[in-house]
């Protein structure tokens, strides 16, 4: 038993790990001296790293439940225990050129779309601090479009073994290639930080062989802190243009049926598309205890449609240990279509007009719908080390495969699904 | 059966408080006495040693320094002024240096260091045990 589990554990970890992790070995090498904040002044360079060892456990093997929608597979079916979902590490030089001019360069080696562990830069960027509260980054940047989007791989700093899905999945167009302003003004006791990014965003690879362009991106992020209080508001548009040869095909069939096929494919296939993510957040974190909150919208007139993904979290902290406690929801406007009607075509294409109805309605009902109770308990057992173990109930929506991917013959949608995770998160 | 009284309760609770003061240092935010500051609040001081501000309510620089990880004086002045553990300001911090933003307080080795680096410095601000405070320094919280 102990042996199944443990090469389960070792599958799930690809021959090129130990090359990447060779690579970030060799990046902290490289760096002259460890820079231990004890060196008063500061030195020029700061090196700095975390990571997360994590398992979980799905009580359904015909799907797999995964982090995002990036990963080409987790725990379900392709593995019983899944070390890929949570596990990464991640390491950052910091460079402060001047008091004014510092450069970020962050790399990160998890499992990529394509079962592979080479490291990709997360962030990589340099900023300008024209004064104490305005500065500027040219480079690559996390947008902050959710409460903890730019931190979300840092488990050190979040409550949970990983943010809630049911949010968290929906914006995976996370990282963009661009400049970023931030303006801070203090008004009394309050703190109010406004931020503007513009830019291309990185090219998404989607493990089925798909992938997603977005010529530009622009986005408008406020926090408003008032002591243990925040309060986030962000709003993102870009234009999107999802390339998959599957879907590309559907709609090139509906095309063949005149102007209603054509408007059919223009309503819903998503070419230069413009997708927008609004989110209105807030946290209180008065150090005992913490409670927190998300509420997204994103919006498309395409198949993704309209989306609204919200949770709730809580927890109490009694010493070394926080419990908490997470109820979130993803749920979709239009889960399907009357699509082309087959009145309007000679009745020997009706049957391949109800397949290509049928194909879209595939697609339409491809969209998450899921109710999810959570709970679970961070402990901080040494310094810069926390142990969390976290418990999920995930309700699909009726006739919805939820967030589950690689769905297999004999998975019932709209079941339940319980996960078991745990996770040891480190910082240094 | 009678049940202890409001006075009671109030007298048990005015030990407790003094059990847990006579447990605690006195941890004290310090600036040097070259310095304009005079007094600080609370949530002024949070916001400098969370990096939300550098610079002190008059507009000066404010440079703030910590005591080592694991002080016993650094432990009580977060819990004085955040409410917040070692590991939650590590978690705190751990966003911001991850995310570009910003980098924690310098730290020094020693009370003794931090008292001579802050005397030295009129923008430092660092926090010491009351006894250690003498004429270099100036008590603002």
């Amino acid at each position: 038993m102990r042996n199944a589990t443990s090469s389960h554990l070792l599958k799930s970890l690809s021959p090129k790990l130990p090359a990447a992790l060779t690579l970030l070995t060799a990046l902290t090498m490289w760096y002259p001296a460890p820079a231990t904040a004890e060196d008063f002044g500061g030195s020029m360079f700061s090196f700095n790293g975390f990571g997360t060892v994590g398992v979980v456990h799905s009580s359904d093997d015909k799907a797999d439940f995964v982090g995002g929608l990036l990963e080409p597979n987790g725990a379900g079916y392709s593995r019983s225990w899944s070390a890929s979902v949570d596990s990464l590490i991640g390491a950052q030089l910091t460079a402060n050129l001047t008091p004014q001019l510092t450069a970020v360069l962050q790399l990160i080696v998890q499992q990529n779309y394509d079962n592979t562990y080479w490291p990709h830069v997360e962030w990589a960027n340099i900023k300008y601090q024209f004064t104490p509260d305005f500065d500027l980054r040219i480079g690559r940047m996390v947008l902050p479009t959710f409460l903890v989007s730019d931190s979300r791989k840092v488990g050190y700093s979040n409550p949970w073994v990983r943010p809630p899905v049911e949010v968290y999945s929906l914006n995976p167009i996370a990282a963009l290639d661009g400049v970023e302003a931030s303006y801070r003004l203090h008004l009394g006791e309050v703190t109010n930080t406004l931020q503007s990014s513009y830019g291309r965003n990185v090219s998404i690879q989607f493990p089925a062989g798909a992938h997603v362009d977005a010529p530009y991106q622009w986005g408008i992020f406020n926090d408003t802190e008032y002591g243990a209080a925040l309060l986030h508001l962000s709003y993102v548009l870009s234009p999107i243009t999802l390339n998959s040869a599957s879907t590309a095909a559907l709609f090139d069939a509906f095309r063949l049926f005149g102007p209603q096929g054509a408007a059919v494919a223009e309503d819903f296939e998503v070419v230069d598309k413009s997708v927008t993510v609004l989110t209105i957040a807030g946290s209180y974190d008065p150090g005992q205890w913490f409670a927190m909150g998300e509420w997204i919208r994103t919006r498309c007139e395409c198949f993704i449609g309209v989306t609204t993904g919200w949770y709730v979290s809580g927890g109490y902290r009694v010493g070394a240990f926080t419990p908490y406690l997470t109820y979130a929801q993803v749920t979709e406007r239009t889960t399907s279509a009357p699509g082309l009607s087959l009145s309007a075509v000679p009745a020997y294409l009706a049957p391949t007009v109800a397949a290509l109805n049928a194909g879209l309605n595939e697609l339409l009902a491809s969209r998450p719908v899921q109710y999810t109770s959570s709970m679970g308990v961070r402990w901080d057992f040494m310094k810069n080390f926390d142990l969390k173990v976290q418990l999920d109930r995930m309700n699909l929506g009726a006739g919805s495969t939820g967030t589950l991917l690689n769905i297999q013959p004999g998975f019932q949608p709209g079941s339940t699904v319980y996960l078991f995770s745990t996770a040891v998160d480190f910082v240094f | 059966m009678k049940r202890i009284g409001s006075l009671g309760w109030m007298l048990i609770g005015v030990a407790l408080s003094l059990a847990s003061a006579a447990a605690m240092a006195d941890v004290v935010a310090v600036v040097s006495a070259k310095s304009s500051i005079t007094a600080l609040s609370k949530s002024q001081l949070a916001d400098i040693f969370l990096g939300k501000t550098n610079r002190f309510p008059d507009g000066t620089q404010a440079a703030p320094i910590d005591q080592a990880e694991g002080s016993a004086a650094r432990d009580e002045f977060y819990d004085k002024i955040v409410g917040k553990t070692a590991a939650q300001i590590k978690a705190y911090w751990s966003k911001i240096i991850f995310t570009g933003r910003g980098q924690p307080p310098p730290t020094v080795s020693s009370p003794a260091e931090m008292k001579k680096r802050i005397s030295d410095n009129p923008a430092a601000i660092g926090y010491l045990d009351r006894s250690m405070v003498d004429d270099s320094v100036r008590v603002v919280f």
